[in-house]
């Protein structure tokens, strides 16, 4: 079957791959608008306060200022500024600006202004007098008895419970896990932590917002989620749906920072209070505390085996911090258990996690979605549980492993904020990612006789595994739109958002391939609120399997509208035509064909039809990619830095729709989690205030800290995937890390159970085990 | 980001540069290639003096050793034949591991060492080479060893002077001497959080005959290790010997805790890259320990 | 606002601007509508900014306007001949390197730079080079192997000549 696909698993190269390396204007930032002001927010100096006084009269009064906003100046709307589909799980407890702050970083203010020089300056003579609250830093103190509460205000809801600073809650269990430890002959039990990381899209958040010759208020924005930001600036902005345009052009990185709103309403605000174009682009230091970050988690993780490794019961309990404002609290979270303890078959599982305020910079949505903090702890468990039982690490996984055919039942009880819906897996390739990628770092002989020590050098090898979704089940859905232009192009209309990882092109070769046309026929017009019908937006590897599903249904009915004037021009029956390089033939017998050209403009001029059509899509279940990492590492016992030697990835994306473009993925997704593993952390002072918030503090990796990368793309049939796609965007961001820690342990004997690991770190570790 | 400045100014010659600087009293900067000055918020910087074509960035002899002018790139430095040639290589090296080809294109040996951060790459080969700074003012020029040129993070001897050049006296000849340079960061591509220059001479029968150490982000100024060259000096060179330096060392660093590193582990690297360089050095006079 | 004149010939276009003394050329590229060199963090450290200043990659986010005056500017704009794309541009499309393609100008111009000094590089002076320029989306394969391809399309094509 894959044989006959001229389009769908080729390498073709980007569809808007020369507007970027000939760096044409593509991005949020590349126009320029006649009297546009520049929008800069005033952050909080403090990390828990009330605002007592703010005096914004010298501010206002400086020259070429146009507008200063403070609480009073806005509505009042408790709002989530997480994309997410509504009605939206996450915590109301956001405000556009309010009279308290809540973490170092929070919005004080905004000024729009002639110059970025300008806007500095008003910001310089706003006058804020804090009446300082004691702040909550730590998150075991958070839920402790006469903590301060963060979330006092009366009109936010959807939070668990306010005063103790409990965002959310999550209980769910399958079986009984009490009688399955009773059962187990070992029981291993570990707790890890996980710190915060963050996204640092190359592309700051930049948004500009001007009202049109309409009136409408227009947002170019930054972001991942057109539509839910179209939605969500009108509630809190209390403007019509109707009069909010959001255009989405090229982003520059998102990985779930962007899958926020996140300047769209204030930037909104000061288009409205100065009525000209306002941009508000955050500097690198605003990107690091001013954004989004990785909810950073305690977990503990326990699990019973037999004898033998079968696992009877597993265990996660997780004490999670989503900082001052709970966007996306319940449903990262939720995943942690969701995505990561199903990954091993066992009769009883139990999940159960709080997620609490702090007075910290805001978590939210990070590429993985709380599957590394979940795959860090479990494939280290796994590791270990493995050693112990004196069983190959492979081996462990192979008996335990979630198998072809498998219902997931816990993915049942933990939904997005509602009930979920169990999951089947149809297509299964992580024996054979277990297998390709053992052979390819030379699994067998390395992992019994590793490479001789050098003196200071220690070598090892490591596995882990991890699975994702591939879109929300049931909530996450897509509509495609296609014409057919007269001289048999198409263009191709989807509200999916292309935030750098190929979906224009992914989608555009679904088309193509449906519809039998080569893929240069297909123009994609994609995240206009205005002209591209809804889409719920680049998050949980939805884009291939929801919003191509969509593209997929479209393509067949439009392509059944081609047919029918064919099948009237040829005189020959629609069930005897086919679509094919760019013509209709007859497929068998006579010799009759019309090139979609020819047909295009007869349909245009003289049957006076516009070919045109669009369909919904989503689905009701969340079929997994799978990955096997393994990672060859050196330890230098001397400094403790661990150099990775070579990553092997193997992951089953189903069918890649583009192989290469699926690679570069996986590729990225392994470098953000060696940072996270290794080098990232957002670090905070005594004060909440973050002290490394550049790239020179913050290390994030260069192509000189990479290792030798290996991608294997095993290919299965997804059903319910178009083409037999599933998604590749967030699965191999779950197992670097584990997987070098996994081969640090081979190489030393030391675990660790804390990111990230830095070289002094294992040092301390070293000499605490007795010497190199 | 830069609306305070209001002049930029690009002198014929040093002594209209030194002259504005001083005219200025304390307003203006020496700009040369930008890369600190650029990043720096500070808010009292009134206007600019460009320095960056004075014809500063010559690479010479200069009697049996060489100079090098103020403005004289890190690229310049590590493609320049003679600095690779001099002590092994060790300020080539340096030079290229300062930041990215971008930033060494424009950074210069003066800026790198003007701004004086502890951790300055080129500053500790340098230290290690007994050079020798030579700065300007309206008065006059005046010259300095470049130990006890520092006189803390980001402070120096030459106030609001104009550095004009280095000069790197010949290093000891021989038969048997080596030099190494040594760097660690968080990754391949950070400012040092420990980084060596070392330079050994050695007798015919492995007693040292001479030897420099010299440490970077271990203090608040780069530094020499004396009671570390002296425990050495007139010793067989062993691994035991070696020990004993590098543990001398670790007394003699005083390094902070910052997002970098911890003060421990800095201390602790000092000894480990002291120990691999010097051990680097006895391998280049051919000596296998 | 004291104000001050520059000339620089930029993408072989002669061009005066009038900048204030303070301006950093990124922001004058920018204003002047070479929007294909960004804004990654004003510190010199993405490199997202690089552009090529007599012919070497510096970062335009640390560099005042004011010493560009008199020198010769090289952006991404200036570098495909119409639609014939230089074969560093080619080799990106080519390999995948380009996913976001918000540091791609950057490393494309660094790369350019790099390979007229040096027409047959490793892969670790190749990586060397690219590590002056972030990218948070590729994990940096696929740009280091379109580096090599491109380095080898042009030994060949000087081979054929």
């Amino acid at each position: 079957m894959s044989s006959e696909r001229s389009i769908v698993g080729k390498n073709f190269k980007k569809v808007d791959g020369v507007k970027l390396v000939t760096g044409r204007p593509a991005f949020t930032d590349d126009i320029h608008l006649q009297g546009m002001l520049i929008g800069k927010i005033l952050p909080s100096t403090r990390a828990h306060a009330r605002i007592k006084n703010i005096d914004t009269s010298k501010a206002k009064a400086l020259p070429g200022v146009h507008a200063v906003l403070t609480y009073r100046d806005v509505p009042r709307v408790p709002h989530t500024t997480a994309g997410q589909a509504w009605p939206e799980p996450s915590p109301k407890d956001t405000y556009l600006l309010d009279s308290k702050v809540r973490f170092v970083g929070d919005r004080v203010a905004a000024v729009a202004a002639e110059s970025r020089a300008i806007a500095e300056e008003a910001l310089r003579l706003i006058e804020v007098e804090y009446e300082d609250l004691p702040p909550v830093l730590e998150i075991e103190q958070a839920m402790a008895p006469g903590a301060p509460v963060i979330h006092d205000e009366p009109d936010s809801t959807g939070i668990h419970d306010a005063s103790r600073n409990i965002a959310g809650h999550i209980f769910k269990e399958i079986g009984s896990v009490d009688r399955g430890f009773r059962e187990a002959d070992y029981i291993f039990e570990r707790e890890f932590r996980t710190q915060r990381q963050q996204h640092c899209p190359i592309e700051p958040h930049v948004t500009i917002s001007w009202l049109d010759p309409d009136n409408r208020l227009v947002i170019r924005t930054s972001t991942q989620v057109p539509y839910h930001a179209r939605r969500q600036v009108a509630q809190i902005l209390q403007i019509p749906l109707q009069r909010v345009h959001v255009v989405k052009p090229r982003i520059g990185g998102g990985f779930g920072g962007k899958q926020e709103m996140l300047l769209e309403d204030i930037c909104g605000a000061l288009a409205l209070a100065t009525r000209r174009p306002v941009k508000i682009e955050y500097t690198r230091e605003e990107e690091f505390y001013m954004a989004r970050s990785r909810h950073p988690q305690i977990l503990r993780m326990k699990m019973g085996v037999k004898r033998d490794g079968e696992i009877v019961a597993s265990q996660l309990v997780v004490l999670a911090t989503t900082g001052a404002y709970g966007s996306h609290a319940t449903t990262v979270q939720g995943n942690t258990g969701s995505k990561v303890l199903p990954l091993y078959r066992a009769p009883n599982m139990r999940f159960e996690c709080h997620v609490v305020y702090t007075n910290a910079p805001v978590a939210g949505a990070f590429r993985g979605y709380g599957c590394p903090q979940g795959f860090f702890a479990q494939e280290s468990l796994v590791d270990e549980i493995a050693h112990e039982l004196k069983m190959d690490p492979i081996e462990f996984r192979r008996k335990n492993m979630i198998r072809l055919g498998d219902v997931d039942e816990l993915s049942a009880e933990l939904g997005e904020g509602r009930r979920g819906l169990p999951r089947r897996i149809r297509s299964c390739g992580l024996p054979e990612c277990l297998e390709q990628g053992a052979a390819a770092i030379d699994w067998e002989r390395k992992r019994k006789a590793p490479p001789a020590s050098n003196g200071h050098l220690r070598r090892g090898v490591g596995v882990a595994c991890s699975m994702q979704g591939s879109g929300i089940a049931g909530i996450d859905w897509a509509c495609a739109m296609i014409k057919l232009n007269e001289d048999g192009s198409f263009h191709l209309l989807v509200g999916a958002s292309d935030v750098g990882a190929g979906a224009d092109t992914v989608l555009a070769q679904i088309a193509a391939e449906t519809l039998g046309v080569s893929l240069d026929k297909i123009t994609v017009t994609s995240g206009d609120t205005d002209i591209t019908p809804f889409d719920v937006g680049a998050y949980a590897s939805s884009t291939t399997i929801i919003s191509g599903g969509a593209v997929k249904k479209t393509a067949e009915k439009v392509r059944d509208h081609i047919v029918k004037l064919a099948s009237k021009m040829l005189n020959v029956p629609p069930d005897n035509l086919i679509c094919r390089d760019n013509h209709v033939v007859a497929k068998c017998g006579c010799d009759k064909s019309v090139t979609i050209a020819d047909l295009a403009m007869h349909a245009t001029y003289r049957e006076k039809l516009q070919i045109i059509d669009s369909a919904s899509h989503f689905i009701t279940d969340s079929p997994p990619p799978f990955c096997a990492q393994f990672a060859d590492v050196e330890v230098d016992t001397e400094t403790g830095e661990i150099r990775v030697l070579h990553l092997v990835t193997a992951v089953d994306c189903g069918v890649p729709i583009n192989p290469r473009q699926a690679e570069g993925q996986a590729e990225g997704a392994v470098a953000q989690s060696l940072g996270y593993g290794f080098t990232e952390e957002m670090v905070l002072d005594g004060q909440g205030r973050m002290i490394n918030p550049s790239f020179l503090d913050y290390k994030i990796l260069s192509s000189k800290d990479m290792p030798k990368l290996t991608t294997i793309l095993v290919e299965t049939e997804e059903p319910l995937g178009p083409y037999g796609a599933k998604s590749i965007g967030e699965v191999a961001i779950n197992t670097a890390t584990p997987a070098v820690l996994n081969a640090v342990f081979h190489a030393t004997g030391i675990r660790f159970t804390k990111l990230p690991v830095r070289p002094e770190d294992v040092l301390r570790a070293l000499s605490a085990k007795g010497g190199a | 980001m830069f609306d305070h400045i209001q002049a930029f100014h690009r002198p014929r010659n040093i002594q209209e540069a030194v002259r504005l600087i001083h005219d200025g009293e304390g307003a203006g900067r020496f700009l040369a290639g930008g890369t600190d000055l650029a990043v720096q918020a500070d808010r009292s910087v009134r206007f600019l003096v460009d320095i960056s074509k004075l014809g500063l960035n010559y690479i010479r002899p200069s009697g049996s050793g060489w100079v090098i002018g103020a403005t004289a790139t890190m690229a310049e430095l590590e493609k320049s034949p003679a600095i690779r040639a001099l002590a092994n290589g060790i300020l080539a090296q340096a030079a290229a591991l300062c930041g990215s080809v971008q930033n060494r294109n424009v950074a210069t040996l003066g800026g790198n060492l003007m701004n004086a951060s502890p951790a300055a790459d080129t500053a500790t080969p340098l230290l290690a080479l007994d050079a020798v700074v030579t700065f300007a003012d309206a008065q006059g020029q005046r010259t300095a060893a470049l130990a006890g040129f520092f006189s803390g993070p980001h402070g120096t001897a030459a106030g609001g002077m104009l550095l004009l050049e280095v000069e790197v006296p010949q290093p000891p000849a021989g038969a048997r001497v080596g030099w190494s340079f040594q760097k660690l960061g968080r990754t391949q591509s950070d400012i040092s959080l420990v980084n060596a220059a070392v330079g050994l001479g050695l007798e015919p029968d492995h007693r040292v005959k001479w030897v420099r150490i010299a440490l970077g982000a271990v203090a608040p100024t780069p530094m020499r290790a004396p009671n570390a060259e002296a425990l050495l000096v007139g010793r067989k060179l062993e691994p035991a010997i070696i020990d004993e330096a590098a543990a001398e060392v670790a007394r003699e660093v005083r390094p902070i805790s910052d997002v970098r590193a911890s003060a421990d582990y800095r201390r602790q690297m000092s000894a480990v890259l002291v120990k691999r360089a010097l051990r680097e050095c006895a391998r280049q006079t051919g000596y296998a320990l | 606002m004291n104000t001050i004149e520059i000339g620089v010939k930029i993408n072989g276009e002669s061009k005066r601007w009038r900048i204030a003394p303070g301006d950093l050329l990124l922001d004058v590229l920018r204003r002047e509508g070479y929007y294909g060199v960004k804004r990654g963090c004003e510190s010199g450290e993405c490199g997202a900014c690089t552009v090529l200043l007599d012919g070497k990659a510096i970062n335009s986010c640390v560099m005042f306007a004011a010493q560009a005056d008199g020198c010769e500017l090289l952006t991404i704009e200036g570098l495909a001949q119409g639609d014939t794309l230089d074969p560093i541009q080619d080799a990106f499309l080519e390999c995948g390197a380009v996913q976001c393609g918000y540091c791609t100008p950057g490393m494309i111009l660094n790369a350019k730079a790099f390979l007229a000094q040096q027409p047959d590089p490793s892969e670790d002076e190749v990586r060397d080079m690219l590590a002056g320029n972030l990218c948070r989306c590729t994990g940096y394969l696929k740009p280091v192997e379109a580096v090599l391809a491109a380095a080898e399309a042009c030994r060949q094509k000087a081979k054929d000549r």
